[in-house]
């Protein structure tokens, strides 16, 4: 072999510590070996050597065993317990004649004993090989402890079992999966008597199955370690065979999946599970939902499902904040969940294993999402079960919920659909559900409901209205008509209503048929924004072609008075026609502004200090404080219109037109009589004296140019049968009635 | 008596010298063009070597020490062969096996010719080093 290029595959100079404490010979050696490619760090006694140790390591050391002071025996016994030296290959010079010697080298720990030659080459060859296996060796502990190290991290370990020889012998990383030291061994039995005794017999049926059919072992043990802790502990191992293909045993790991389980569970409750609420998601409900489906099917029984909305959660979440809607949908969970016999823990593998009254444990109520909720009964006698439960849920509900340092009342609307009479899919439930649970709202809310097929032709019915309806602003398919308000004695127009219309397919819907859809979904909103804007373009259209200088008024809900951008909104759309702000009113009902006072209130005054005033619609139908009246910023009261219906007929009508004008006038306010139809009302009315009023009697709502039309052909040349007949009533009643005189009207004389 | 030849062994390593040819010859593959000196460095660390060495034999001698005397005679036993000092490495392997064998015998006639020995192979080194024949 060439001395040369087995120096190849060595890293570098291979690095020679040499101790001898013959001079001659140290010398004689390191020049040997220097010339066949080691490098020589000489050192003539044992205390030297270990001195030249501490100060940076060889990759052998060549040691005379023979040495005055620390002999070789000595120095390789003090080395091996130097740091990094434990493996350190060392070679042993001996004397050809002396056995003794070569029996201390190996008990003082040489790795190998060399008779002293002049041979050089000999010498060196026997460092290479002690070079080759030292690295070899290195290799192999860096490889073991490496896999040492991946099956810590891991938690993982192996084992070995062998038929007929004794339970499995598991390496140290093995026994660690259980929590046992390296020392200790684990037979079979004490490994059983970790697992909880259900999983003992479990496991031997396992293994006596794998056993029988030399198949592959997967299964996952849970242990309880001699801590006391709790692991999982996967197990997973392969058959071998011997030459004549028979099974002689098993090899495999062992692994602590506690962790990898409890994330997974984790997962599988994130994917299933409300994060606010921790009730079932809709994921999860629609699951339970199918399996109860299954077992109705299978046991002939009914399910029911509930779907609970709360009734106008929006305007909590909108006033008091997310923060406190949160709060108040937790509250609400609790108590919801507390109405059934609600179970969290079902999974697949539960539920196949429970018997024929498993689906007993598929009861839940769960989280749809936003302010919806499903309580789902999987077995039920008869529908006064599931109005029992929705009767349930309706009363829990009465209780105050403290939300935000505040008391908020929150009701809720249940709609009821029973497996298999209103539906046989977990879809066709959902959706009847949902039906009967609009119908509840439609009707006033805070009630359950059950499913009737009736219903379902007016929800699809209203679906294709509400997308309609949500497409009609984009084709321009909204207008607005306007009915003026006259001023009888004057007989002029004072200002006008717009009043909404949708032309859809041509026909006219009147708002009744679309605007409580447009409140119920929100769609309100743009509605009512094309609205001011429509007017505020109207206004300016007007101004032109006859020098109108009144308001416009438009009606909004409640609702957009709460928006803090709605002053905005209206500056931004008087300005873009240059109307000024009074050209646009805004009427609001009676029952709306009383609903939402304190949210509608810092509304009000920042419109009235633009110049947009407020008009109370339908005055008089609600429950107004009239104390709250001589607070607010309004300018306007409109009667309403069935007080003016029945005026003239009944003595009660015409007291409460009579209060309301005496209210107005105190409060400076300006009356509108709405729905006058006939002479006799003006007439009234105006003896009141209410002097402004609109009708059938005076105009009917028409389209813009159609005003124009009626101005130019009725009002200006005076031609209508109600014009002139003001005067008259005036003079007749006013000596009667000298305090309800309308302020506008004209003194007398 | 320091040389600035290299010192050579070819042709006067001889039995004149007292030291063994093939010894020498050995030593001087080791460094064939002299580049290293190294038959001079040799035969000077076996000076050096003994002038160390042969006091601790005689006061280890004094002091009835066997154990010291034995290993001074292993030491002078290999480094005596190197360098061709065949009889001195003789005697010294007989002073070994004497004490390692515990014997009774008094060592001073052995050690007696050890001295004379190491006297002529010294000599014969001085004269190979000084490049006298």
């Amino acid at each position: 072999m060439n001395a040369d290029s087995s120096a190849d595959d060595l890293p570098g100079q291979p690095r020679v510590l040499l101790v001898d404490d013959d001079e001659v010979n140290l010398l004689l050696t390191s020049i040997a070996l220097r010339e066949r490619g080691f490098a020589i760090t000489e050192a003539t006694s044992g205390e030297l050597a270990l001195a030249a140790l501490a100060g940076g390591l060889p990759d052998v050391v060549v040691l005379d065993a023979l040495m005055p002071g620390l002999d070789g025996f000595e120095t390789c016994r003090e080395l091996r317990v130097l740091p990094g030296c434990e493996s350190l290959p060392v070679l042993m010079l001996t004397g050809l004649d002396d056995d003794a010697s070569i029996t201390r080298a190996y008990e003082a720990g040489a790795t190998d004993f060399f008779v002293k030659s002049t041979q050089w080459s000999l010498l060196a060859g026997r460092l290479r090989y002690l070079l080759r296996a030292a690295r070899v060796r290195a290799e192999l502990e860096r490889s073991k402890s490496r896999l040492a190290r991946a099956q810590d991290l891991a938690r993982m370990g192996s084992f070995d079992w062998k038929r007929g020889m004794g339970g499995p012998v598991f390496s140290v990383e093995g026994l660690r999966v259980f929590g046992l030291s390296p020392n200790d061994t684990l037979a079979f039995r004490p490994l059983l008597r970790m697992l909880p005794p259900d999983d003992r017999s479990g496991l031997i049926a396992v293994l006596h199955e794998v056993i029988r059919h030399s198949t592959v072992l997967a299964t996952d043990v849970p242990a309880t370690l001699r801590d006391g802790r709790q692991r999982i502990v996967h197990v997973e191992a392969e058959p071998e065979f011997n030459e004549h293909g028979n099974l002689v045993g098993y090899s495999g790991i062992v692994q602590d999946v506690t962790d990898r389980r409890l994330a997974e569970d984790k997962i599988r409750h994130l994917a299933n599970f409300d994060t606010l609420t921790g009730l079932p998601n809709r994921r999860q409900l629609i699951w339970r939902a199918e399996r109860a489906l299954e077992h109705g099917r299978r046991l002939n029984h009914q399910v029911a499902l509930l779907l609970i909305d709360l009734d106008r959660f929006k305007i909590i979440n909108d006033t008091l904040g997310h923060g406190a809607g949160d709060e108040l949908l937790m509250e609400v969970a609790r108590r919801l969940r507390s109405c059934v016999r609600h179970s969290d823990q079902v999974m697949e593998s539960t539920i196949e294993s429970m018997g024929s009254r498993s689906h007993r444990t598929l009861e839940a109520v769960g989280r749809l999402g936003g302010d919806e909720f499903v309580a789902l009964l999987p077995e039920v006698v008869d529908e006064r079960d599931a109005e029992r439960v929705a009767q349930r849920i309706l009363d829990l509900m009465r209780e105050p919920i403290f939300v935000g340092g505040q008391e908020c009342f929150v009701t809720a609307s249940v709609g009821i659909a029973l497996f298999p009479r209103d539906g046989t899919s977990v879809a066709d439930l959902m959706r009847n559900s949902d039906v009967a649970m609009y119908s509840v709202k439609s009707a006033g809310r805070n009630s359950a409901s059950l499913y009737r097929p009736a219903l379902a032709g007016q929800g699809r019915e209203k679906l294709e209205l509400e997308s309609a309806l949500h497409k009609a602003i984009e084709r321009d398919e909204l207008v607005l008509y306007y009915q003026p308000k006259i001023d009888v004695r004057g007989a002029k127009m004072v200002g006008a209503e717009a009043l909404m219309r949708w032309r859809r397919n041509g026909v006219l819907v009147a708002p009744g048929d679309f605007i409580p859809l447009a409140e119920e979904t929100g769609l309100i909103v743009p509605l009512s924004e094309w609205a001011i804007r429509e007017a505020a373009r109207q206004a300016r259209i007007w101004q032109d072609n006859f020098g109108f200088a009144d308001s416009i008024a438009v009606n909004l809900p409640s609702r957009l008075f709460e928006r803090t951008d709605l002053v905005e909104y209206i500056h931004n759309a008087v300005t873009t026609y240059g109307v000024p702000h009074h050209a646009i009113e805004l009427e609001i009902t009676e029952t709306g502004l009383m609903k939402d006072l304190q949210n509608v209130i810092p509304s009000l005054h920042r419109l009235n200090e633009i110049g947009v005033e407020i008009s109370i619609d339908d005055f008089g139908t609600g429950y107004s404080s009239l104390a709250y009246l001589t607070a607010l910023p309004i300018s306007e009261l409109k009667i309403d219109r069935s007080f003016i219906r029945d005026l003239g007929m009944t003595p009660q009508s015409s007291a409460v037109v009579t209060a309301i004008i005496a209210l107005a006038r105190s409060l400076g306010l300006r009356v509108v009589a709405e729905g006058v139809e006939n002479l006799r009302q003006m007439e009234v009315l105006h003896r009141l004296g209410c002097g402004v009023m609109q009708g059938f009697l005076f105009s009917k709502p028409q389209p813009p140019e159609d005003i124009e039309t009626w101005l130019q052909q009725t009002i200006l040349p005076r031609k209508a049968p109600w014009i002139g007949k003001a005067d008259e009533a005036d003079m007749a009643e006013v000596l009667r009635f000298p305090d309800v005189r309308d302020p506008r009207a004209k003194p007398l004389g | 008596m320091m040389s600035n030849e290299p010192v050579s062994a070819s042709g006067t390593a001889s039995v004149a010298t007292g030291l063994d040819a093939e010894a020498l010859a050995r030593l001087t593959e080791l460094d064939p063009k002299g580049e290293n000196k190294l038959l001079e460095r040799v035969l000077r660390a076996f000076q050096t070597s003994t002038a160390r060495l042969m006091p601790q034999l005689e006061m280890a001698r004094l002091a009835n020490d066997r154990a010291t005397v034995r290993l001074v005679a292993h030491t002078l036993k290999s480094s005596s062969a190197s360098i061709g000092a065949l009889e001195l490495s003789q005697i010294c392997a007989q002073v070994e096996a004497a004490i390692r064998a515990e014997s009774a015998d008094d060592l001073e006639p052995l050690l007696q010719s050890l001295r004379h020995t190491l006297e002529a192979a010294l000599s014969a080194i001085q004269r190979l080093l000084d490049g006298r024949p």
